[in-house]
């Protein structure tokens, strides 16, 4: 339990930056994830955290203790692996209890803190059995058994699901996060899997290129993203270049002007976008609403559109739509999919929430230098 | 009739094929065993009246002690070839050691060197530049020649263990020492009895490096048997010595594969 700070952590190899300039502080029982594509630098900063991989400058501390010169032993982390990484010569209770047996604990003492841990993990029996012996969900339990019964400050997750199939992940996902609320632990978690993030964080960290494009709860990163990137990694996204032209209406109302590609869009006004930004716009597909002909109260934008292809996805039904020249994705759910999967032809389409993001922030530091 | 016919020739076919192979297997097994088999027969062989079998009373009578020596000159330079090679395999492995293809090319040259160039250079080394006291000039000999052949599995077992068990095992608080005692070493077991087993047969019969390096009053086995079929020719009871490391060597390799420590030593690094 332990409040970690990042201090503007930087990590090169060679010419490539892997991590650029990053700071992140996580409270003390927080559970943050790092999201973002492969090759991103979130593995790269866990293992900064760990102590794994030197930072090139920067400095990591665990409340007021500077760790960045200790070597992992001596940081008191808990790391689970990609893979369970079990010691394959040693039965699961040797495995649970190894952190302990290399501090000199006592043999009761191991023995008791190994089947609490067993309990904890819902594997008590399985002491005797060699990581073989058990199946990849329950290897993993045992890793992060492994890691609890240390008693670690900071527990640090490198894609501990990636490796299972996806009804284990899902139920695994909630025994970490359980795991994590019961021993009250602070945790980093990584992944490039948004559903898994989204379920489990109290905040994102959505890194792109070595450096953080966000950080936020879920709400904050899905409907207000601040750059291209966050817009179109998180969820699916419409996503038009423009320009801002005026503005319109006033208080509540008032809406920024924005001519997108021979449309005509009206956004909620964004601080420090105004007239003659260059803008992106961004459009969820579940906004976009098909609308009776000839309807379009309560809309701010109203535009008409040819539906090119309808994709039948089970619970919901994905419309590609070309609107002057652009095709836009609308997602249909509910029992109106079944009645649009028929469709063809004109259709009309009414949708209020825009995300104007301005062009500059796709000007981003560059990946490498 | 005509369905008999052409049958036939099917079966004959593939009947020839069991024959070959099975006459191809034997062949080989004559061949490797034929030798063993003579050397077998020559060490029964009477001389003066006495059956065969006494000749083997001398392998562990007036041949005892060579044998002794072979045993303990193995065991010392298998103890020497370890302690030199668990820390160089680690090193090349899992640090950047600039050029560590040369070295490791490099550290191979004992294998390719003629045993007789490599007697003379140790000769050279342990009698004039360095003299060593007694065995420990031929310890140090057989380990000269025979640590590429540790350090190879070894290398090899290293490689194949995947970097993230000692990193878990630092995380959960062991010293680099600990990580290495407790889950290297038992992991890469198989590569370090296989070079166990390899080094311990090749010092085991070497004789031609003995032969240079050995102080006068220090005879292994092979150098004896060696001496022996210089001097009287083979003798029945020289056989009976040469059956008998024969055997020893066998052995040596059974036990690898059979019993050699627990099921991490076991020999799955040469099937």
């Amino acid at each position: 339990m332990a409040i970690v700070h990042l201090v503007s952590v930087s990590k090169r190899y060679g010419a490539t930056v892997a991590v650029e300039d990053f700071s992140l502080d996580i409270a003390d029982g927080e559970f943050v994830t790092l999201l973002g594509p492969s090759g991103c630098g979130k593995t790269t900063t866990l293992r900064i955290v760990a102590g794994l991989v030197e930072p090139t400058s920067g400095r990591i501390r665990f409340d007021d203790q500077d760790v960045t010169d200790l070597p992992p032993r001596k940081r008191n982390i808990g790391f689970v692996f990609q893979t369970p990484a079990l010691f394959p010569h040693l039965s699961v209770a040797d495995n649970i209890g190894f952190g302990l047996s290399v501090k000199k604990a006592r043999k009761d003492q191991i023995a008791a803190r190994v089947d609490e841990m067993l309990t904890m993990v819902g594997l008590s029996g399985y002491g005797a059995r060699l990581p073989a012996q058990l199946s990849g969900g329950q290897q993993q339990r045992i890793a992060l058994a492994r890691v609890l019964a240390t008693d670690p400050r900071v527990l640090l997750f490198d894609e501990p699901l990636s490796a299972l199939d996806k009804n284990l992940r899902d139920s695994l996902k909630y025994s970490i996060l359980d795991l994590q609320r019961r021993t009250r632990k602070t945790a980093i978690y990584v992944t490039h899997d948004q559903s898994e993030a989204f379920a489990i964080s109290d905040r994102i960290v959505v890194m792109n290129a070595g450096h953080a494009e966000q950080i936020g709860t879920q709400t904050d990163i899905y409907l207000h993203p601040q750059t291209p990137f966050v817009a179109e990694f998180i969820g699916a996204n419409n996503g038009l270049p423009g320009k801002v032209t005026g503005t319109d209406g006033s208080g509540d109302d008032e809406r920024s002007v924005v001519s997108a590609g021979g449309l005509t869009l009206r956004a909620r006004p964004r601080a420090g976008v105004g007239p003659g930004d260059e803008v992106l716009v961004y459009l969820r597909p579940e906004n976009l609403v098909v609308l009776p002909d000839g309807d379009g109260a309560g809309y701010d934008n109203v535009v008409d559109g040819t539906i090119e292809r309808v994709i039948f996805e089970g619970p919901t039904a994905q419309l590609r739509v070309d609107v002057a020249g652009r095709e836009l994705r609308v997602d249909v759910s509910g029992g109106r999919r079944l009645e649009l999967i028929q469709r063809h032809g004109r259709v009309r389409l009414g949708f209020n929430d825009l995300t104007l993001i301005p062009v500059t922030a796709a000007a981003a530091p560059p990946p490498t230098s | 009739m005509t369905a008999m016919t052409l049958h036939r020739p099917r079966l004959k076919a593939r009947r020839l094929t069991d024959i070959l192979s099975h006459g191809y297997i034997w062949f080989c097994l004559v061949l490797f065993v034929l030798p063993f088999v003579a050397l077998l027969t020559q060490s029964l062989g009477e001389r003066g009246g006495t059956s065969g079998i006494d000749n083997y009373a001398d392998v562990f009578g007036s041949f005892g002690d060579n044998l002794l020596w072979s045993f303990k000159i193995s065991g010392l330079a298998l103890l020497v070839d370890l302690a030199v090679c668990l820390p160089a395999a680690y090193a090349l492995v899992r640090y950047p050691v600039p050029g560590k293809r040369v070295i490791f090319s490099l550290l191979q040259l004992p294998l390719y060197v003629p045993g007789a160039v490599i007697g003379l250079s140790l000769l050279m080394t342990y009698t004039f530049v360095y003299p060593i006291e007694f065995m420990w000039g031929l310890v140090l000999a057989m380990s000269v020649g025979s640590f590429p052949l540790m350090l190879t599995p070894i290398v090899v077992a290293l490689k194949d263990l995947p970097l993230v068990f000692e990193e878990a095992a630092e995380c959960l608080g062991a010293t680099k020492w600990q990580a290495y005692r407790k889950i290297v070493f038992p992991l890469i077991g198989p590569g370090v009895s296989a070079g166990l087993l390899l080094c311990f047969i090749i010092v085991f019969n070497e004789y031609l490096v003995t032969l240079f390096v050995a102080p006068p009053d220090l005879e292994t086995a092979p150098l004896r048997v060696f001496n022996l079929v210089r001097t009287n020719g083979l003798a029945p009871s020289t056989a009976a010595l040469a059956v008998t490391m024969q055997l020893i060597s066998f052995v040596a390799v059974l036990a690898f594969f059979r019993l050699f420590g627990t099921r991490h030593f076991k020999g799955t690094y040469i099937l």
